[in-house]
């Protein structure tokens, strides 16, 4: 489209009509703008047709396909809830719910303690720690595929891995297979998911506390308030919305985990580190059971509307 | 301001963040030693030589270069499209009145919440019947698709502050709809826009699941990272070597523009005084 054209035009229809009177008449001007509606479709219609393509209709297919039996290629059969009574009888399924609660509660709790607390350490000194808070905020930058990289060769099961060899310092010739252990696997997912999530908390507590007026802390520090009470009393409740924020994207992030689970273990030791997203991609993609799939991805579904209620809502009403 | 610092402070920061840059310390070191001397440990001081020879042989052993321009390729073209549909609908949400408007608005920026995962299975049968599968579009309509439920509600939040003189102005000067966005609000939205682009690169770059499924012969990089990290070879060197080049990019766009996040939704841009 040209913008010169349409300018243009704009401007020669300016001229026939009176400034300011509201809506134009459609007066006999040849190449006359557009109105504000058609404009308006024009914008919007590539996105709106992006987003049905990828939004809408694969969560109305999603939940219309977990009512049916499909096998690889062959003809779907309707089932209704039959999938999800089998999901609820499957102990491998129940095992998946309790990993998925594991892995989101530990790293939420591993990432938003450490990083609130980072974030309120670096706040007594904010120049002096900047490099540090860059140091542990890379870790955010870098993808999961590569982090599960760099998390297999310290969790190597030899002596060459790191961990086996600083605990071998204490007890020499310690070797274990720390993600070949059932007991021990879900652990270092949960490490190394905490590992590059920290950044966040910490950047969004400590943006809380700089945003916190001078004057309020000055005002402190005349009173006479101690470094530690000035945290307790001004730096802890000024970070909390930060706090609830990092929570929420954390519990988010962590439900729909699948990169990290799938390059540290693939889900194994015999299907020991296998959340609710990762199980809905096995069994749909490599079993081919898409309407079992499906019904998972429903679950899931559910669990992140549920949690996501309170962020609704707020963006709802914020939506002008 | 808040009387002296006590130096523990930094002190207990400092060494947490060294802690927290060995695992990236340890794939560079393996990278540029020999194997032969890192079979006890990349850490391990008792034979130092430095060899670039796997970050030579490398391109050889996997295809590195193709992921490599694959991965430049969907994420630029991916990143593109956001950061010009994106303003467009943004505008359209905010400036202007169209039925349905906030009913559509409401839907799209509450997307945010749905998981990857729900895509994965429809887009899986839509792409075979279609026969995309192998296609870089395969990825790329979910890549721009999916980032409209964030990346409109970051652009309208910035338009929120937009001064509406301006608008008023284009107007009295003879602008429509369309030459109002192209001229007035498009070229003084460019922080935010900016900061979409940032984060839609980086999602492009670092997504696996989708281009795992739908890609197979034209991989990104970290697809092919899980390919070969998959394999029980000892090649640790090489697949080091990999393991940088995958999050080089990604990596330096994120540190460098870590502030422009911030920047983009505070800065108000446009009416000078």
């Amino acid at each position: 489209m040209s913008m010169s054209a349409a300018d243009a035009a704009a401007r020669s229809s300016q001229l026939s009509s009176p400034v300011g009177g509201g809506r134009r008449k459609p007066v006999a001007v040849r190449r006359r703008r557009l109105g504000e509606t058609p404009a308006a479709w024009l914008l919007i219609i590539p996105v709106l047709i992006l987003f049905s393509i990828t939004v809408i209709y694969p969560l109305i297919e999603t939940i219309r396909l977990s009512f049916f039996d499909i096998k690889g290629l062959g003809k779907p059969k309707f089932i209704g809830s039959g999938n999800y009574i089998k999901l609820f009888t499957d102990p491998a399924f129940r095992n998946t719910l309790w990993t998925t609660l594991m892995f989101t509660l530990g790293t939420t709790t591993i990432t938003v303690s450490l990083g609130w607390f980072l974030a309120m350490l670096c706040s007594f000194a904010p120049q002096r720690t900047l490099p540090f808070r860059v140091m542990i905020f890379a870790a955010f930058g870098i993808s999961e595929a590569v982090s599960g990289y760099m998390w297999i060769s310290m969790l190597r099961p030899d002596q060459a891995g790191l961990l086996n060899s600083v605990i071998g310092l204490f007890s020499p010739g310690f070797a274990h297979p720390w993600l070949g252990d059932p007991n021990t696997a879900l652990w270092m997912i949960i490490v190394a998911a905490s590992w590059s999530g920290v950044g966040l908390p910490l950047m969004l507590c400590f943006a809380a506390v700089q945003a916190i007026p001078k004057t309020v802390l000055e005002a402190a520090y005349m009173d006479g308030a101690k470094p530690f009470a000035i945290m307790r009393f001004i730096m802890v409740p000024l970070s909390m919305p930060g706090v609830r924020v990092a929570i929420f994207i954390n519990l988010l992030g962590a439900l729909r985990a699948f990169d990290i689970i799938y390059v540290l273990t693939g889900g194994g030791p015999v299907r020991s580190t296998e959340t609710v997203g990762y199980f809905m991609y096995r069994e749909s993609m490599t079993q081919f059971k898409l309407g079992y799939g499906a019904a998972a991805t429903v679950i899931l579904l559910v669990a992140v509307m549920v949690i996501s209620i309170p962020a609704i809502i707020q963006r709802t009403a914020g939506a002008k | 301001m808040i009387g002296r610092v006590p130096n523990w402070i930094v002190w207990v920061v400092g060494i947490i963040a060294c802690i927290w840059v060995i695992p990236i310390i340890g794939i560079v070191v393996t990278s540029v030693r020999p194997p032969a001397d890192v079979t006890l440990g990349w850490w391990r001081l008792d034979n130092i030589r430095f060899t670039l020879d796997a970050w030579m042989r490398v391109w050889d052993e996997y295809p590195l270069a193709n992921a490599f321009w694959t991965t430049l390729w969907i994420t630029l073209i991916g990143t593109g499209a956001t950061m010009l549909l994106t303003p467009a609908a943004a505008y359209a949400f905010h400036f202007l009145k169209f039925p349905f408007r906030r009913t559509i608005l409401v839907i799209i920026i509450n997307a945010f919440v749905l998981p990857v995962q729900v895509v994965v299975i429809p887009l899986f049968q839509l792409w075979r019947d279609t026969g995309l599968i192998d296609n870089i579009l395969a990825v790329l309509i979910p890549y721009v698709g999916l980032s409209f439920a964030w990346s409109i509600f970051l652009v309208k939040n910035f338009m929120e502050d937009f001064p509406k003189e301006l608008i008023e102005a284009g107007k009295i000067d003879g602008c429509g709809p369309l030459a109002t966005f192209w001229f007035v609000v498009l070229p003084n939205s460019l922080s935010a826009i900016f900061a979409v682009g940032i984060l839609q690169f980086l999602w492009c770059w670092n997504s696996l699941l989708l281009p795992m499924l739908y890609l197979r012969t034209t991989i990104p990089l970290p697809v092919l990272l899980t390919r070969v990290s998959g394999t029980y070879d000892l090649n640790w060197d090489l697949r080091s070597v990999a393991a940088i080049v995958t999050t080089i990019v990604p990596l330096f766009v994120f540190l460098i523009f870590q502030r422009q996040f911030a920047a983009g939704s505070q800065t108000r841009t446009g009416a000078k005084e």
